[in-house]
């Protein structure tokens, strides 16, 4: 059998696979009372990370280190790594909420932009391997202390941004409940 | 002993069994009204079925002819189970606007290549490329069921139980014919009967999925449709959201590249 064939039949055993994959129970409820503009206006998580790693600096530990306290510095960084998986946890919420909103939104649309959906699940693919890999650093006993000062910094700057984003979300969601018509036809009456 | 060829016969007799069975079903359930072009593919396989057994029947005719006619038929069926396909995709997302505009590209664009890529193993040689051409429509065909699928689990789009039995039962039975096709290509003549045979079995299990399916089914509202928001306003909505997914992607590497740099 050439390679061509070979290639030919793990497709079609793929696809058996992705098949009975799509058959399966979603692992997350279906949520058809979302209400996007709800959601939208909710409180994010990353908008309060600037206090969450303002709590994380490492001069506490390394204080503890110098007067010999290292169990209580220990204890302290098990709890920080524990925070630090929080915040992941709280993130990757925040994103999946975002994802399902996209969804909602393209399930309400008339037309669903497919570059913006390509990309969508290509940041939700990226997003996935890399809190996997956050987690499986931070359990394996990683010490980002000294990072997390920087990261403040930096947090700061992206909640701002957020902050912008989500603004302009809220004024594009309100123009859109302003609408009054809803039903079958476009909540503009187009 | 059971001869083999008595065998095949039996599973002839046990498909067109099947066949009918189904065909009542439909017909007592009024769900060729909902699947018209489902229903047409199991008419024109029922057909088939009553043609080649009518062939091997007739004297006096050339295997060419014979040949001529049964593939014939299967080009027909072929087409038709494509409709039937074509029908249940479109079943499961016309409701959603947006989304089968987007489906429909990508469930087209995926076929074609799908087909292209079998056509081009053939080399020029038509010959191949006849047979090659209907493993590729095979192959295109379960592609744009699963896509299909995938497409209706991510967007939440729900998809009944009836739905679920024709896709599963129209895609395992293509997925079979390409690997039977692909795997005994080399040495289809050595082992037709038992290639022919398997082929048998891979259809009646899918004729009893949808029989399964169509003895259940319950004729339920239709789970309402979201109402249509504006595309200018999705437009911008869509777009802001992936404003605020990139920024969160982005906070999440900063914080790996932060943490690369404090060990």
């Amino acid at each position: 059998m050439s390679l061509p064939i070979i290639l030919l039949v793990l497709f079609t055993l793929l696809l058996v696979g992705l098949l009975a994959w799509a058959l399966r129970a979603p692992s997350h409820a279906n949520r058809p009372d979302l209400d996007v503009f709800d959601a939208l206006r909710q409180s994010r998580h990353s908008a309060r990370m600037s206090h969450v790693l303002q709590a994380l600096q490492p001069e506490d530990t390394e204080y503890l280190r110098e007067t010999g306290q290292i169990a209580l510095m220990q204890t302290l960084r098990q709890q920080r790594r524990r925070i630090a998986l929080r915040y992941l946890d709280h993130l990757q919420e925040e994103f999946e909420m975002l994802l399902e909103i996209s969804r909602v939104l393209a399930v309400m649309s008339p037309e669903v932009v497919g570059m913006e959906e390509i990309e969508r699940w290509k940041l939700s693919v990226a997003f996935a391997a890399t809190c996997a890999f956050l987690r499986w650093r931070l359990r394996l006993g990683l010490q980002p202390f000294s990072g997390f000062t920087l990261l403040s910094n930096m947090a700061a700057d992206i909640a701002r941004k957020l902050d912008a984003a989500t603004t302009r979300i809220a004024e594009a969601a309100v123009r859109g409940s302003k609408h009054p018509a809803l039903g079958n036809e476009n909540i503009d009456g187009q | 002993m059971v001869e083999p060829l008595q065998l095949q016969t039996a599973t002839w007799a046990l498909t067109t069994a099947l066949e009918l069975a189904l065909f009542v079903l439909f017909v007592r359930r009024k769900l060729g009204r909902n699947y018209p072009a489902f229903f047409a593919y199991l008419v024109s396989v029922i057909l088939q079925s009553l043609t080649v057994a009518a062939l091997y029947r007739t004297p006096n005719l050339t295997k060419l002819t014979i040949w001529l006619i049964a593939w014939g038929t299967q080009g027909v069926v072929v087409l038709m189970r494509s409709l039937a396909i074509a029908e249940l995709t479109r079943s499961v997302l016309r409701r959603y606007i947006g989304i089968w505009a987007l489906a429909r590209r990508l469930l087209v664009g995926v076929a074609v290549a799908v087909l292209a890529y079998d056509l081009a193993l053939s080399k020029g040689d038509w010959q191949w490329m006849i047979l090659n051409g209907i493993r590729g429509l095979e192959l295109a065909m379960a592609a744009v069921i699963v896509t299909m699928l995938l497409f209706a689990r991510y967007y939440r789009v729900p998809v009944n139980q009836l739905q679920r039995a024709l896709a599963v039962g129209l895609c395992l039975y293509s997925a079979f014919y390409v690997i039977n096709y692909s795997v005994l290509e080399r040495i289809v003549q050595q082992y037709a009967v038992l290639w022919n045979f398997l082929g048998m079995f891979a259809f009646i299990a899918s004729l009893l999925v949808w029989t399964s399916a169509a003895s259940r089914f319950v004729k339920s509202e239709e789970a309402a449709v979201p109402p249509a928001l504006p595309a200018e306003l999705y437009g911008k909505l869509s777009s802001e959201v992936n404003s605020r997914l990139i920024l969160l992607n982005r906070h999440l590497i900063q914080f790996l590249h932060v943490e690369d740099r404090s060990r």
